[in-house]
């Protein structure tokens, strides 16, 4: 796949009204004499399509940077209309600035444009973002926030954001305690909640469900999933749990659906450092009791065996790799609606 | 830790809301002709990509059947190659592919050798063992369609057709059968061993991402569908136009031409997605019985005014001298086979009744295209000057299936300026452009829903064979005419004058694609 990615336009701005009419300039091609913008002449004949508006919020000069190579690689799959903020709650003196930029991309002859506009706001305008941001998205397609820290729960901006978005988007491997998913549970569950909860970390776990999933497909081994009586999970040693807690959650609230309580055991495991490094589910059934263990191997890799009884039913190696952060908010952003099933599993984690 | 009752499960819980990434059950796949071109063209590439985008199960294994000379190795060396050479994506990932290796095994095979079949059988089981594959197989027949009948013959002979457990499918490449009764006779060989939903008839143009969203274009969106009927719709001209010739297919093409090749399958496909019904759902025999519907909605072809075939001489394609169709390796020096027809069609339905589809499809012709183009009726009133409307054509909303995937509408503009004068403006929806993401190879998709067990994409016996009544009565009324004066057409132009004549008589006109 051949790719190419040109900058074409870059101004500062610090009025609205510039700001939507440099967008307007770039989104089309034209300048205000009518003239072929730069941008124009690059998107020339092509069509030009937008799926979202994303809104992400950055804490601090670096994490724009990384936001912003996220969301380049990100169009590929999914342009947008991309808006970036950076909202220093300071006492500095009140200021905002606005970057209004178009963004050429070529992968495999195809040439898309998509706009970026980064907000930066000192003082009380960081309070007020959100009325900034309202009169830049377009319309008619879905509005998704991706706060990539940790989201500031209690401050203003947090639930002005929320209420212009349709999704929320988080990474609850960012640090989140159980204090944090709590908050995130409640934001999901919110009476007439607009925006439905996306997470990275979810999306992270969905080839470690996969496998697990994968272990029960086999025939006659269904009816010792129905036997699952304990779960313990292994992470890693630095003390982030999240992830741990949502698969926990995940399996808990899948075997509630059918009536079965399933108690859950977390261990600190020095395999690695982060994440999940194993989990095993007991079971019982007609071949005995039953281990099906998972373990996370260096290189990508996971084992899987499954014992019942005496005998070892099957021993496998599958991929595992980790998948960069634009694949993640790329699964993120396709899904429809709230995920029933992600609630569920955080409410399940929680409990 | 505290011990739960066990209720009985139907289904495994866990798999469900993983959309995402569908994987399919652990399964060996057996590819019949495992050394020749799709193999190594199509299949492999396809296996690799879906393992590469983590749709491949663990334990997913093939077996590479043929009457070829090599060694596991050399089997492994030789799709190694295959995949570096024709993947979509490159650069191949050492990781992934080693992965897809390590499921590979060859078994060297006579395909009508019944002992054969034993070592054959005994492999399946090692991978079952092995490899947690639990008796699912896939059995690719991707060798010339005479071997057919007897590789179907043998597997059901030799047991592996239904031993082992697990679920048994087979996957047939075009062209299903020569005529309506071979075709027959094909699918009743079939039967003998296999059950018609474990049959998966692959027409490669069903798997291109474009084709099926011609069906969401439709049915998703709320606003073509009321227009979608004669009301609105003037004609519809079905294209698939190729600029290349025979290759080195001369043999092959001498006996099928360009209606075997080509108006019998995809063209008729098309049509089919083009006309049919809203279906109820998705499932496969909801969509494949309204597919049929339309072809059994054909009014019958009278093939001495609606049809006209042709031959290329030699021309010139994209600057480049080429020969005619009967200089061409393999090929008779006064052979007769065409490698144009087109086809007016009618389909008596309420929706379509007296709105004529016009089918077309040709080799070396000027440029490569494959569309379904929409004319709409004219404006019934325009209140502009006739001076303004001068050149304005009616809307045509053209779907591309290759190249550049996509939609175009054209529609009437006001040209900018103090006096009112209109243009026609296309209106382009470039597929890549809103997803840039390379669409997978039909391949991909197909081999993928085999796997799921999913027929949807897959043409049904009743479809193949109503497709080979209508090319039948066709052929037969060749049959009946004096032979044709060919060639008729000179490569590199858009078919014979008898083409554009039969939609002139209409009062139409072909499209340049």
């Amino acid at each position: 796949m051949s790719s190419n990615h040109t900058e074409l336009t870059v101004q500062t701005f610090v009025d609205v009204h510039a700001i939507q009419e440099e967008l307007e300039q770039v989104r089309w091609g034209l300048h205000s004499d009518g003239e072929l913008s730069e941008a124009a002449q690059h998107a020339a004949n092509e069509a030009r399509a937008s799926v979202l508006n994303l809104i992400a919020v950055v804490g601090n000069e670096a994490e724009k940077d990384s936001v912003i190579q996220v969301l380049d690689r990100l169009s590929v799959t999914n342009p947008s209309r991309t808006l970036i903020l950076l909202a220093q709650h300071t006492k500095d003196a009140d200021k905002l600035e606005a970057q209004v930029s178009a963004q050429d991309r070529t992968e495999s002859g195809h040439r898309v444009t998509t706009e970026r506009v980064i907000l930066h706001a000192h003082g009380e305008p960081a309070r007020h973002l959100a009325s900034l941001v309202t009169p830049l998205l377009i319309s008619d397609i879905p509005v998704v926030l991706w706060w990539p820290g940790g989201p500031q729960f209690d401050h203003p901006l947090f639930d002005d954001l929320c209420q212009l978005a349709d999704r929320l988007v988080v990474d609850t491997d960012q640090g989140f305690d159980q204090a944090d998913l709590r908050r995130l549970l409640e934001v999901a569950r919110r009476e007439q909640a607009r925006a439905s909860i996306g997470d990275l970390n979810w999306a992270r776990l969905i080839a470690w469900r996969h496998v697990a999933a994968q272990c029960f497909d086999i025939p006659g081994v269904l009816d010792d999933l129905a036997g699952t009586h304990g779960v313990s999970i292994y992470h890693g040693s630095d003390g982030s749990t999240a992830q741990a807690s949502l698969l926990g959650g995940w399996i808990r609230s899948r075997m509630a659906t059918v009536g079965i309580e399933v108690p859950l055991e977390f261990r600190a495991d020095d395999t690695f450092e982060h994440g999940i490094c194993r989990f095993v589910i007991y079971t019982s059934g007609d071949d005995g009791p039953g281990r099906f263990s998972f373990n996370r191997l260096r290189g990508g890799r996971l084992t899987v065996e499954i014992r019942l009884g005496d005998q070892e039913l099957a021993r496998r190696t599958v991929r595992l790799e980790a998948r960069p952060p634009e694949e993640l908010l790329g699964i993120e952003l396709t899904l429809p609606g709230h995920d029933t099933l992600f609630e569920e599993a955080l409410a399940a984690a929680l409990r | 830790m505290a011990q739960a009752a066990a209720p009985a499960l139907t289904q495994n819980i866990l798999r469900e809301g993983l959309i995402l990434s569908r994987t399919p059950d652990p399964a060996v796949m057996v590819i019949f002709g495992a050394s020749g071109d799709l193999t190594a063209r199509k299949l492999m590439p396809a296996l690799y990509n879906l393992a590469l985008n983590r749709y491949l199960p663990s334990g997913f294994s093939v077996i590479g059947v043929a009457d070829t000379a090599l060694s596991e190795e050399e089997f492994r060396s030789n799709m190694a190659d295959a995949v570096r050479r024709f993947s979509r994506t490159q650069p191949v990932d050492r990781a992934v592919w080693q992965s897809v290796a390590e499921g590979l095994s060859y078994v060297r095979m006579s395909f009508d050798d019944p002992e054969a079949y034993g070592r054959l059988a005994a492999e399946l089981e090692r991978l079952d063992r092995e490899r947690g594959t639990n008796g699912n197989r896939v059995f690719y027949f991707a060798t010339a369609p005479r071997f057919f009948p007897v590789i179907v013959e043998r597997l059901g002979a030799s047991g592996i057709a239904r031993t082992g457990g697990g679920w048994k499918r087979v996957v047939i490449e075009k062209p299903f059968g020569h005529d309506l009764k071979t075709a027959k006779e094909l699918n009743q060989t079939i039967h003998s061993v296999f059950a018609e939903p474990q049959v998966y008839r692959i027409d490669h143009y069903l798997g291109k991402e474009t084709v099926q969203n011609v069906l969401v274009f439709r049915f998703a969106n709320g606003i073509f569908e009321p227009i979608w009927n004669r009301r609105y719709v003037d004609h519809i001209q079905i294209t698939v136009a190729e600029d290349i010739g025979i290759e080195r297919r001369g043999k092959y093409y001498e006996t099928s031409g360009a209606l075997r090749d080509i108006f019998q399958n995809h063209l008729l496909q098309l049509l089919s997605i083009a006309a049919m019904e809203p279906p109820p759902n998705f499932d496969a025999d909801t969509v494949r019985d309204e597919k049929l519907k339309v072809l059994k909605s054909i009014h019958p072809v009278d093939v001495d005014n609606d049809v006209v075939r042709g031959q290329y001489g030699p021309g010139w394609v994209g600057g480049q001298e080429v020969p005619g169709y009967r200089q061409e390796a393999n090929v008779s020096p006064n052979s007769t086979t065409e490698t144009y027809v087109a086809v007016r069609l009618k389909v008596d339905n309420w929706r379509w009744a007296d709105t004529p589809f016009y089918l077309r499809t040709g080799k070396r012709l000027p440029s490569r295209a494959s569309e379904i183009a929409i004319q709409f009726k004219s404006a019934p009133h325009q209140p502009f000057a006739k001076t303004a409307i001068q050149g304005m054509t009616p809307n045509v909303l053209v779907m591309r299936i290759q190249p550049h995937e996509g939609a175009s509408l054209k529609i009437a503009a006001k040209i900018p300026g103090p006096v009112m004068r209109l243009r026609t403006v296309n209106m382009d929806f470039f597929y890549g452009s809103s997803f840039l993401v390379e669409s997978p190879d039909a391949y991909e998709r197909l081999v993928l829903d085999c796997m799921l067990g999913d027929p949807t994409l897959f043409a049904r016996e009743d479809e193949v064979e109503r497709a080979w009544g209508l090319a039948d009565t066709i052929e037969n009324g060749w049959a009946a005419q004096p032979a044709p004066d060919f060639p008729n057409y000179p490569a590199g132009t858009w078919g014979p004058e008898a083409a554009d004549a039969l939609i002139e008589r209409d009062g139409r006109r072909w499209r340049r694609p």
